[in-house]
């Protein structure tokens, strides 16, 4: 029956819309940092880093609010579900954030110098848009409750990985130059952050299915590879 | 069982006269120290449906009422929740025209086939009322022993007095009490008498309480003194509970069973029933869905 919580109701929505626009903000953060690897650009990566402010400021105004709604309004059933999951995917996106900052934060120590390997470059510019693609996909997911598009997250994660592990072999590879070699360090760094980047979009992922079904499973443990499904 | 012939339940195995104390004491005979929580019975509604005169007042309602388990009976004004809870202790009939058809069972036997006595029924299925209601100008100490009187005529003062203090002490009342039991019962607070009657219905020892909005008279803190009460009593006895507040029913049911009705002049129906976290973190219907969120009025 209509006229019943309406202004409540309509908190609740204006705060997923909020959490999940933190994802814009993320991927906003992770373009920008692509661009300033691209170009050893340090200047767009320190905007990066203080920018960060801004997906930190979202994470602490929506949980408090959430926090906020469950003390006086007692929500139950779906409601409950969706701001148990809010809060979890706050803190994905907190994270996101901070790996970006990881990767904004060791651009510098890189150099001035050109890329040594533009292999490895492609192959960071390539993880850093499929895991761009993923962020709005999990986006999309958590808007639509669509549990397919959640779960077909796990297949585009891994593509991820095995770029993550292109990279890997590609800096074993790199020769015996120091220079060359601490490069090779910083871009694996870089490159390890962006995985879990798509990791967390994952997480993402399955809060979408806890928020419909009302359990919460992982896609893929880690710790069991055996029994993922 | 229900027949005038009904031995007093004071009389058999667990509540011995000389067993003084709360309800909830351990038993030394436990085996481990498991905490002395009997078994009491199980109440089984089999194609309940209700009626004052020609108005179907509640349709169609099959649903277990568990040992040692409090059962909630949520649902809007008017959806036969209260209808059915008194229905289960043989009230519902009182009402002039009122009529049952279907099965209600207590272990197993009916408590209306032919024959049985409706106030052996209530002796054995206990009702607690919205409004607090003691004798006014009985004492306390009478006010409990009022259904030992009523009931098995020959209680001895020693036997009688075991069972006050009992019923008291698992009330959460004795300590508040024990040294005015001789004062009437509307001298209390309205928490106090509410466990007064509570102390009441179980002093007759009986299988099941019903409880009909038990704390809607009563303020946040007698209610959550009441709300703990009931956590205890579930040890030993079978609670069903109507309430209109969402909250009671989430903190202190382990079953809600959800009775709706489509629209006004519809009988009511029971919609869905499950453990309590189920029914308020995942409930399948819809109906559930929107009541239990406020969705409904």
């Amino acid at each position: 029956m209509a006229g019943i919580r309406v202004e409540y109701q309509e908190e609740l929505k204006a705060l997923e819309a909020s959490a999940l626009g933190g994802l814009d903000l993320v991927s906003a953060a992770l373009g920008r940092t692509l661009e300033a690897i691209e170009h050893q650009d340090i200047e767009l990566a320190q905007i990066v880093v203080a920018d960060d402010d801004r997906i930190d400021g979202r994470y602490l105004e929506v949980h408090q609010a959430l926090i906020t709604l469950l003390a006086t309004q007692s929500p139950v059933a779906t409601d409950l579900r969706l701001i148990a999951a809010m809060l979890h995917v706050l803190k994905n996106i907190e994270r996101m954030g901070d790996q970006c900052v990881n990767i904004c934060k060791v651009i510098p120590m890189s150099g001035h110098e050109p890329p040594a390997d533009e292999e490895m470059v492609k192959l960071i510019l390539t993880m850093g848009s499929h895991t761009k693609a993923l962020i709005s996909q999990s986006k999309r997911a958590f808007e639509e409750r669509n549990i397919e598009m959640a779960r077909d997250l796990v297949d585009r994660d891994d593509v991820v990985d095995e770029l993550n592990r292109d990279c890997f072999r590609l800096a074993l590879a790199i020769g015996d130059d120091a220079d060359k070699r601490e490069w090779a360090m910083t871009m694996l760094l870089t490159a390890r952050a962006i995985e879990r980047i798509a990791d967390n979009a994952v997480d993402i992922g399955e809060q979408v299915a806890f928020v419909v079904t009302g359990l919460f499973r992982e896609f893929e443990d880690a710790s069991h590879p055996d029994q993922h499904g | 069982m229900f027949g005038s012939q009904a031995k007093p339940k004071a009389e058999e195995g667990r509540n011995t006269m000389s067993q003084a104390g709360p309800v909830t004491e351990t038993s030394s005979e436990a085996p481990g120290g498991a905490p002395a929580a009997r078994r009491a019975k199980t109440l089984e509604a089999k194609e309940v449906n209700l009626f004052y005169g020609g108005f179907h007042a509640v349709e169609n309602v099959n649903m277990t009422i568990e040992p040692n388990k409090v059962t909630a009976l949520i649902g809007s004004s008017g959806c036969g929740k209260t209808t059915f809870l008194r229905s289960l202790n043989r009230m519902h009939e009182l009402t002039p025209g009122a009529t049952v058809r279907g099965d209600i069972e207590l272990d197993g036997e009916d408590i209306y086939a032919a024959g049985v006595d409706p106030v052996a029924v209530r002796r054995l299925v206990g009702m607690v009322f919205q409004q607090p209601n003691p004798f006014p100008t009985m004492s306390i100490y009478d006010n409990v022993a009022a259904g030992l009187n009523f009931n098995s005529g020959k209680v001895s003062k020693s036997e009688r007095d075991a069972i006050v203090e009992r019923s008291l002490r698992g009330a959460h009342l004795w300590g508040e009490v024990k040294d005015r039991l001789d004062r009437p019962g509307s001298s209390l607070s309205g928490g106090q008498q509410q466990r007064l009657c509570i102390a009441r219905a179980t002093a007759v020892s009986p299988e099941v309480l019903l409880m009909d909005e038990p704390c809607s008279a009563l303020d946040p803190v007698a209610t959550l003194a009441i709300e703990e009460l009931i956590g205890e009593l579930k040890k030993e006895f079978t609670i069903a509970i109507v309430t209109h507040n969402m909250q009671q029913a989430a903190r202190a049911s382990d079953t809600t069973a959800f009775f709706n009705l489509e629209e006004s002049g519809k009988p009511g129906r029971l919609i869905e029933i499950g453990p309590t976290e189920r029914i308020f973190t995942k409930p399948t219907q819809k109906a559930t869905e929107d009541y239990v969120s406020g969705r409904f009025g």
